[in-house]
C-alpha cells in the first residue's frame, strides 16, 4: 500500500537478480507493456479529454483552445502547447508547487512527439495567416505515479486530441466568429511512445515505479504509423551503445505498431 | 483571450411549472455518485460526481511537516490544497493557483478540522489534495464531501463525515444545490457543509441578497440535501469494505479456512494492548462521542428514509 520513496540496495539487488534470470519484479516479460485502459470525452467543458491508465500510472488530459496570434516564424500555422502537472496526491514524492524539471521533461517529450512526424496538420488550424490561428492547450494531469509517465502521457494526450471537437471559425466584419459548426483536429499520423529502462546491461520496456527508482537510465522513442522515429529522449546517467540504440529503435517501431493496432485510438474521434 | 462560443445564460431559470433548467424541483439534489479508494498511491482517496462536477481527493499523513517551522508541538496541522484543472471550466484557467483557490482551500480546512483528532498527531501534518477535473457550480461543497470521504478512506479516526451542498435563490425562489448557471446568474448562493453526527455547520458562506425568512428556508434545504449525500457517503464506505470482506472470504475458502468470524477481535483483549497514552485517550474520546451521539447519529438516516418515502 505504501509507495516506496527510497529503494534499498537490497531491493535493487533483488530486481537485478530477477533480470539476470530473465524475469521482472511484476512478472512481465522484458518487452511487454502493462495493460492500457482508456476513457475518452470525460470532461464536459473541455473541447477534448481522456483518462489513460498504463498499469497503475494514471493521467488525465484535457484540451482547451483559444484564438490568438501565430508565431512570427510560422504565420500560417496553428499552435499546440503541452503542459504536465504532477498532482501531489499522485505520489508521496510529489510536492505542491510549480512543475519541477521532471514534469517539464514529460511535457516536452510528449510535445515533440506530436509536433513532428506529420501528426497535427497545423496549417489547417490557421484562420487568417499572420493574424488569427487556433492555439491548443494540451494539459496533462498526473493522477497516480507508478512509473513511465512519458508513455502514459502520450497515450492520454493523443486520445484527448483525437476526441476533440473545436468550434469552426469564420471571418465576419473583420472579426473572428463561430460559424455554427464544429470540426475535429486534423491529425494525419498518430505517434505513440515507448520507454526503455536500463539497469547495468539489462534493457526492458515500460518500467514500473520500483524499476524506475533503481534503474541507471532510460531512453524513449516515439514513432508514427509510417514506421518513422519522430522523437527520442535519453535521460538518466546510463550510457547507450550504438548497437543498443539501433536495436531499441527497431523494437520501438514494431512494438508501437502492435500497441497502436490494439488501442485503435481513431475510435475516439467524435462524429460531427 | 478570444473564444468562439461565449458563455450565455437564459433569462428565466425557472419555468412556469416551477421546474428548473435541468428539470429539477426547487428542493431537488443533482445526481450524486461517490467512490472511495480510487487512487493507488494516496493513503486515502475519493472520487465524487455531483451533477457534472468531477472531483478527486487524496490524503497523505500524518507525516512530516514541510517546511519544519509550520509544525506545532501540541497538535497536528491539517492542510488542504484545492485546485481546479485548467480544462475544468469554459475559459481555460491558468494552472498557477489563484486567490480563489487559496481561500477555498482554507475554508475546506476549517470545515474538516473539527472532525479530526488533531491532538493525536503533534509535529505532523495531514494533507488533503483536491483536484477538480470538471466544474459545474458548487465545487467547494462537493470538494468538502470528497475530502471528508478521503479522510475516512485513509483510516484516520473521525468524529463525523462532512457533507457539502449549496442553496441559493434564482428568479426570486429558494433552491437547493445550485447548478453552474444558477450559481452564476442567480440572486444568491449559500455554499455550506454539515458535520453529520451533530448536524452543525462547518462551512458556511453567502453571496447575494436574501431576507432572514428566505435564509431559513435555504438552510433547511441544505440540511435535507446534506442528509441525502451523507447516506451515499456511508454507502460508498460500506461498499468498499463489503468488497474487501468478500475477497477475504473467497481467499479463506481457497486456503480451506471457513470458520472465521470477521467480528472476532483479532487483536485479542483490548485492555491488555500496549498503547501510547495519547492514542488511548483519543480512542476513549471516540467511544464517548459514539455513545453520546448514538441516538443522534441514527436519526439522520431515519429521516433520509422518510424523505425518500415522501418523494415516492
Amino acid at each position: 500500500m505504501d509507495t516506496p520513496q527510497v529503494i534499498s540496495t537490497v531491493q535493487k539487488k533483488y530486481i537485478l537478480d530477477l533480470l539476470k534470470k530473465g524475469k521482472r519484479i511484476d512478472g512481465r516479460q522484458f518487452l511487454q507493456f502493462r495493460d492500457v485502459k482508456i476513457n475518452a470525452d470525460i470532461i464536459p467543458k473541455a473541447e477534448g479529454s481522456a483518462e489513460a491508465y498504463l498499469g497503475e500510472s494514471f493521467i488525465i488530459t484535457g484540451i482547451k483552445y483559444e484564438i490568438g496570434a501565430p508565431f512570427p516564424d510560422s504565420p500560417d500555422e496553428g499552435v499546440a502547447t503541452c503542459m504536465t502537472e504532477f498532482i501531489p496526491f499522485a505520489s508521496p514524492m510529489f510536492e505542491s508547487g510549480p512543475p519541477d524539471i521532471e514534469a517539464v521533461e514529460v511535457a516536452r517529450v510528449v510535445d515533440r512527439g506530436i509536433r513532428h512526424g506529420d501528426c497535427i496538420q497545423y496549417k489547417e488550424l490557421c484562420i487568417v495567416p499572420g493574424e488569427h490561428v487556433y492555439i491548443l492547450f494540451v494539459d496533462m494531469y498526473v493522477m497516480n505515479y507508478a512509473g513511465n509517465l512519458i508513455d502514459t502521457g502520450t497515450i492520454s494526450a493523443m486520445t484527448a486530441l483525437l476526441s476533440t471537437k473545436l468550434p469552426k471559425a469564420k471571418m465576419e466584419d473583420g472579426k473572428v466568429v463561430w460559424d455554427g459548426k464544429y470540426m475535429t483536429i486534423p491529425i494525419n499520423q498518430i505517434p505513440l511512445s515507448i520507454t526503455f529502462g536500463k539497469i547495468e546491461d539489462y534493457i526492458f520496456i515500460d518500467p514500473i515505479l520500483d524499476e524506475e527508482l533503481v534503474m541507471d537510465g532510460k531512453l524513449s522513442f516515439a514513432s508514427n504509423e509510417k514506421g518513422q522515429i519522430v522523437s527520442m529522449q535519453k535521460s538518466g546517467e546510463a550510457t547507450w551503445s550504438e548497437e543498443d540504440v539501433v536495436k531499441c529503435s527497431k523494437i520501438a517501431v514494431q512494438k508501437l505498431n502492435e500497441l497502436r493496432n490494439t488501442l485503435n485510438l481513431r475510435q475516439y474521434t467524435p462524429k460531427l | 483571450m478570444t473564444l468562439l462560443i461565449p458563455e450565455t445564460y437564459p433569462k428565466k431559470l425557472i419555468d412556469k411549472n416551477g421546474k428548473r433548467l435541468d428539470g429539477r424541483a426547487l428542493d431537488e439534489l443533482r445526481p450524486f455518485k461517490c467512490k472511495i479508494g480510487v487512487l493507488a498511491n494516496a493513503h486515502g482517496s475519493a472520487y465524487v460526481e455531483h451533477g457534472k462536477n468531477k472531483i478527486y481527493a487524496g490524503v497523505y499523513g500524518p507525516r512530516e511537516v514541510h517546511p519544519r517551522h509550520l509544525a506545532r508541538p501540541d497538535k497536528g496541522i491539517l492542510r488542504v490544497y484545492y485546485r481546479m484543472s485548467s480544462f475544468s471550466v469554459h475559459e481555460r484557467k491558468s494552472p498557477a493557483p489563484n486567490r480563489r483557490e487559496r481561500e477555498i482551500s482554507k475554508i475546506i480546512e476549517d470545515a474538516l478540522a473539527p472532525t479530526l483528532f488533531l491532538e493525536l498527531y503533534p509535529n505532523s501534518a495531514i494533507e488533503i489534495f483536491v483536484q477538480v477535473i470538471a466544474a459545474d457550480g458548487g465545487t467547494r461543497c462537493a470538494s468538502t464531501t470528497a475530502a471528508s470521504l478521503a479522510l475516512a478512506d485513509a483510516g484516520l479516526p473521525l468524529k463525523s463525515l462532512v457533507a457539502g451542498v449549496a442553496a441559493g435563490k434564482v428568479d426570486g425562489k429558494i433552491i437547493l444545490d445550485c447548478g453552474d448557471i444558477e450559481d452564476k446568474a442567480g440572486q444568491a448562493d449559500i455554499p455550506a457543509a454539515i458535520r453529520m453526527t451533530d448536524e452543525e455547520y462547518t462551512l458556511l458562506q453567502f453571496d447575494g441578497e436574501m431576507t432572514p425568512e428566505e435564509l431559513e428556508t435555504a438552510i433547511s434545504y441544505v440540511k435535507k440535501g446534506a442528509r441525502e449525500i451523507f447516506a451515499k457517503q456511508t454507502a460508498a464506505i460500506k461498499e468498499k469494505f463489503e468488497r474487501i470482506r468478500q475477497e477475504t472470504d473467497a481467499e479463506n475458502k481457497k486456503i480451506g479456512k471457513t470458520d472465521i468470524n470477521p467480528d472476532d477481535d483479532m487483536l485479542g483483549d483490548e485492555d491488555s494492548m500496549d498503547m501510547p497514552l495519547e492514542l488511548e485517550k483519543g480512542l476513549e474520546r471516540v467511544k464517548e462521542d459514539k455513545t453520546k451521539s448514538s441516538d443522534k447519529s441514527s436519526k439522520p438516516e431515519k429521516e433520509v428514509n422518510t424523505l425518500k418515502e415522501e418523494s415516492k
